[in-house]
């Protein structure tokens, strides 16, 4: 696509441009606020600018509030889910996509009703079954419901990317005596790459940003996540917005990171021998 | 290998069956016979009055109404949005990476910490919104966003927007890097216009991955309420409720549990009925 | 897979064999001041009871019921926990709680709960069976900045609502000449969080209520509910007394209006002065803080005009160790804990000779004024529909502050719908 047009890159620029502005305004907002003082953070009309900037609310997540424990919770349970929810919806998606067998739609459909039934429902019976099994406050049982919620969409989102992979690939792949998990591994998946970035990068933000399961399944304050401390910044005296604002700052760094290094490492380095082209 | 090959479509499907049918149905059971006031109850007792009593509330209709406007509108300028993003940033611009982490930003925040902060962004007095107007000397006295009804509700919509549109946008990326490359050559060689090339090539090839985005933003769409929760908490009065919020409040805060798990259940259906069509379109992509 | 090893580790919970472990959830557990205290009374327990751990668990308050009731439904949840008065009922009726009685028997029964108000057992009592001991209570009083009363050449503070009103007038101005109007009179709480405790006090000054005394039908449709509805939207839309956006303000919101002196009054407590004071130091709430009594209408014979405020501790049902919970919950709320927390927390305990006799409580300015306030302060109902209600009202409350419908529509319309909740049930 060599468009060599002028005009038209700077278009492209242009409304880029436009939407960095307008994705990023909130964030200019939320920085701005975390190096304000709790007194300038509420004046008449707001300050644009901290007058007065200052790190209090950053060394207080540090020292204080105990978020680099949260934050390392967050981590653990958001990779788990985004590995497990995208590796056994890859395969399922596989599955639905390569094979004909009788009640495929309907079992794709039971799957994907599961997920129009709000959480707030879903909590209470999820909790009793995880007692029963002594997976209660512990954080392989938080990471075990957040792939399950995910599950149904990352299998949706997969299957149509599998769809996009001709079948005559497949064919020609096991011609030459791969098996079929073979085929699915070192054919079929490198050529949906970005469909499993984008299906892990959308497992590894719901799990990062759940508030109601993370909230019921963990007593511990030890055991919680990033966004459950968050939240819990809001108090019955005290909302401490500065400190908010700076530990939101922080949580949003990790998904972008994550989506730059898989888009680095694997989209760039696997687009030169996809089947594609 | 034909035999082998069948039941082998079993192993790809078993992890993933396995796990929702063990965790996700049992609960998903208990919410429907919840709303039957037949479990979890002090005293069960199959009974119906709860889908009667939705008829008469006002407060659930308008619920409703509000799920329509709001789900309808957020998708619809997600999917816009989504897609001319995507364009975008699917053409070889230079630092495109870049931007494309930017354009993921706003989905990062969690849904209950973006109601908070775009609360704040409205607020009345301490308000970036505000603060910018007043001191660009638009304004004089201060708007009350979140004070005013249909207002309340706009910023609402517009917060979700904002904070929704990447997931749209990477689903259709993700598709629009999908389509062949040859596809484009072809055209190039045919002589065909860039207008062309969307209309013939990439619009049919995007078709399912689009349907997907649609039905998935919108069950995601309904299921929340982590933002309209911290914003506007429903109001004033009930302007900004939503059908997923107002179930949380019957069962959280007033735990009336069997009224709350009939809601949902008719949310559910509405979202299974809306789905169902499109739903068909997709699975009819036999390879 | 090494993530996947990490979190199972780190997955585990470490369990000592002889030691009894039981787990305390409180949200004020989750506060600076508060939560320091509560973990140094815990400390003190652990000490005093060397065969007991206690974990603490703090949650925050808006998400408390969430929390609570999905663990206790399922069957686990916090051994010894904390409520304030609204859902206390609800958790009695289904069965969340559990009954005291055996334990307060062998305390000593009605002897031993007679050094607590009568008044203050009542939300935790239920046919005749106790389900939690009562900790602290507070009436709702005024609080205001009386610098600015007297700058303004305000000699004396309001004692009835026509006073009040004038006095907002009066307050409610730009303090930059030429300047935008940027102090106003008063800040009510119209948010959710909170809502219950502050409006109320209008409503009952002016001798209405929410409900008959028996709770059992609205009394949103007398002339003394219609008057207080009225007045309160008339001070927000024509007398503009009240900061732009006030139908969002939360208590924290009008905590910190109060501090930064954009309003010169709230309805507030013994703990607003510690909260105000601790946002803006420079306010030097301390000493510039007072407070007053609710202000009442002249020829109003009742004499209920403020409502309580109170935070019980309570046992989970599940309990695994009933006796040690028992021993922490007695522990936190005798004598010696409630001195201790009103010198670190300026709030009144439950105990008539805490409240009585405590030489700090006998001296603070504040607390003569809420203790004599608790004498014409009633709870909320005390029944398990309450909270529906409340929103109900607070709804239409916000509707005709919004304009969307008259007052006198939407009192009609709460008054209506909170009877259809009442006897729904």
């Amino acid at each position: 696509m060599f468009i060599r047009k002028y005009s038209f890159w700077t278009f492209i620029y242009f409304a880029l441009i436009v939407m960095g502005i307008f994705n990023l305004i909130p964030f200019y907002w939320m920085v701005t606020s975390s190096f304000k003082t709790e007194s300038e953070v509420f004046s008449y009309p707001a300050t644009l600018f901290p007058q007065n900037p200052t790190l209090y609310a950053y060394s207080k997540i540090w020292f204080q509030e105990k978020f680099i424990r949260y934050f390392m919770n967050s981590l653990i349970v958001s990779v788990c889910t985004a590995a497990f929810s995208s590796f056994i919806g890859a395969f399922a998606a596989y599955g639905f996509s390569r094979f004909r067998f009788k009640g495929k739609t309907l079992l794709m459909t039971v799957f994907l009703s599961s997920q129009m039934i709000p959480g707030v429902l879903l909590v209470g019976p999820y909790f009793k079954m995880l007692s029963y099994v002594e997976l209660y406050n512990t954080l392989f049982g938080l990471i075990l419901s957040q792939t399950t919620i995910t599950l149904p969409f990352s299998i949706w989102m997969l299957k149509g990317y599998v769809d996009t992979v001709p079948i005559e690939i497949d064919q020609a792949a096991m011609v030459d005596g791969a098996s079929r998990t073979r085929t699915f591994l070192t054919v079929v998946l490198p050529g949906i790459l970005p469909g499993l970035v984008a299906t892990i990068i959308f497992a590894f933000l719901l799990s990062w940003g759940d508030l109601l399961w993370a909230l019921c399944l963990i007593s511990a304050k030890a055991k919680q996540t990033l966004t459950l401390g968050i939240t819990q910044l809001v108090g019955e005296f005290r909302t401490e917005w500065s400190t908010i604002m700076a530990a939101t700052v922080i949580a949003t760094l990790v998904p972008a990171t994550l989506y730059l290094l898989l888009q680095n490492f694997l989209i760039k380095g696997f687009t030169e021998s996809a089947v594609k082209g | 290998m034909r035999i082998h090959d069948r039941y082998k479509c079993y192993f790809f499907i078993l992890p993933a069956f396995l796990l929702l049918v063990s965790i996700l149905g049992f609960p998903a059971i208990a919410a429907v016979l919840q709303s039957f006031n037949l479990v979890w109850v002090s005293k069960p007792s199959f009974t119906l009055s709860s889908y009667g009593r939705l008829l008469h509330d006002i407060e659930f209709l308008t619920s409703l109404l509000n799920t329509f406007i709001f789900v309808s509108t957020t998708v619809s300028f997600h999917l816009l949005i989504g897609l001319g993003i995507a364009l975008l940033l699917n053409t070889e611009v230079k630092k495109r990476h870049f931007f494309r982490v930017i354009a993921i930003l706003p989905w990062t925040v969690p849904d209950v910490i973006g109601g908070l902060i775009w609360k704040f962004i409205f607020d009345t007095l301490p308000g970036f919104v505000n603060a910018v107007l007043i001191r660009g000397g638009f304004l004089v006295e201060p708007i009350d966003w979140l004070g005013r009804p249909h207002l309340a509700f706009s910023c609402f919509i517009f917060a979700e927007i904002w904070r929704g549109y990447p997931f749209a946008m990477l689903i259709l990326l993700a598709g629009l890097q999908a389509i062949p490359r040859q596809q484009y050559e072809a055209g190039a060689i045919d002589g065909a216009s860039a207008l062309q090339n969307f209309l013939y090539i990439t619009l049919p090839n995007l078709k399912y991955m689009f349907i997907i985005a649609m039905i998935l933003d919108t069950i995601w769409e309904c299921r929340l309420f982590g933002m309209v929760y911290s914003m506007t908490g429903g109001g004033p009065g009930y302007a900004s409720q939503v059908l997923s919020l107002l179930t949380y409040k019957h069962y959280f805060q007033f735990f009336n549990t069997s009224y709350a798990a009939s809601i949902a259940v008719v949310l559910a259906m509405v979202m299974l009925i809306i789905s169902i069509p499109y739903l068909r379109i997709t699975m009819r992509r036999e390879i | 897979m090494l993530l996947i090893v990490i979190g199972l580790i780190l997955s585990g919970q470490p369990v000592k064999a002889q030691e009894i472990v039981i787990s305390y959830s409180d949200w004020q557990l989750a506060q600076d001041i508060w939560g320091r205290s509560l973990r140094e009374a815990i400390a003190e327990f652990e000490r005093l009871n060397p065969g007991i751990k206690v974990e603490s668990e703090p949650v925050a308050l808006a998400q408390r019921d969430v929390k609570f009731t999905t663990a206790i439904r399922a069957g686990a949840g916090p051994d010894v926990f904390a409520l304030d008065v609204n859902p206390v009922k609800q958790y009695i009726k289904e069965g969340w709680v559990k009954d005291v009685t055996p334990f307060i028997e062998k305390e000593g029964g009605q002897q031993w709960l007679s050094d607590f108000y009568p008044r203050t057992l009542m939300p935790v009592t239920e046919d005749n069976k106790t389900y939690g001991i009562p900790k602290n209570t507070v009436a709702m009083v005024i609080v205001y900045n009386s610098q600015l009363f007297r700058e303004a050449g305000i000699k004396s503070t309001p004692k009835n609502w026509k006073e009040f009103r004038e006095v907002c007038k009066k307050l409610t101005k730009a303090t930059k000449p030429g300047g935008p109007v940027d102090q106003w009179g008063v800040a009510f709480v119209l948010a959710k969080a909170c809502f219950d405790l502050r409006f109320s006090v209008v409503l009952r000054g002016f001798g209405g209520d929410f409900l008959t005394p028996d709770w059992k039908h609205s009394a949103l449709n007398t002339p003394e509910a219609k008057e207080a509805f009225n007045y309160v939207v008339d001070l927000i839309l024509k007398d503009k007394v009240m900061p732009p956006g006030v139908a969002q303000v939360d208590c924290n919101e009008a905590r910190r209006l109060l501090a930064f002196k954009k309003t010169t009054m709230k309805i507030g407590t013994m703990w607003s002065i510690t909260e105000v004071s601790g946002f803006n130091p420079d306010l030097h709430g301390w000493e510039v803080l007072e407070m007053f009594p609710i202000p009442q209408k002249e020829g109003v014979k009742s004499k209920i005009r403020s409502t309580l405020y109170q935070k019980s501790i309570f046992m989970n049902p599940n309990t695994k160790h009933p006796e040690a919970a028992w021993k922490l919950m007695k522990f936190l709320t005798d004598k010696k804990q409630m001195e201790k927390w009103f010198v670190d927390n300026n709030m009144l305990s439950c105990r008539k000779s805490v409240n009585d006799t405590y030489g700090p409580i006998l001296q603070s300015k504040y607390a003569s004024v809420v203790k004599r306030e608790i004498e014409n302060a009633a709870f909320l109902p005390l029944i398990p529909q309450w909270p529906e209600c409340l929103e109900t009202f607070r709804q239409n409350l916000q509707a005709a502050i919004a304009k969307q419908k008259t007052p006198d529509k939407a009192l009609m319309d709460a008054h209506n719908q909170i009877e259809a909740i009442l006897t729904r049930k």
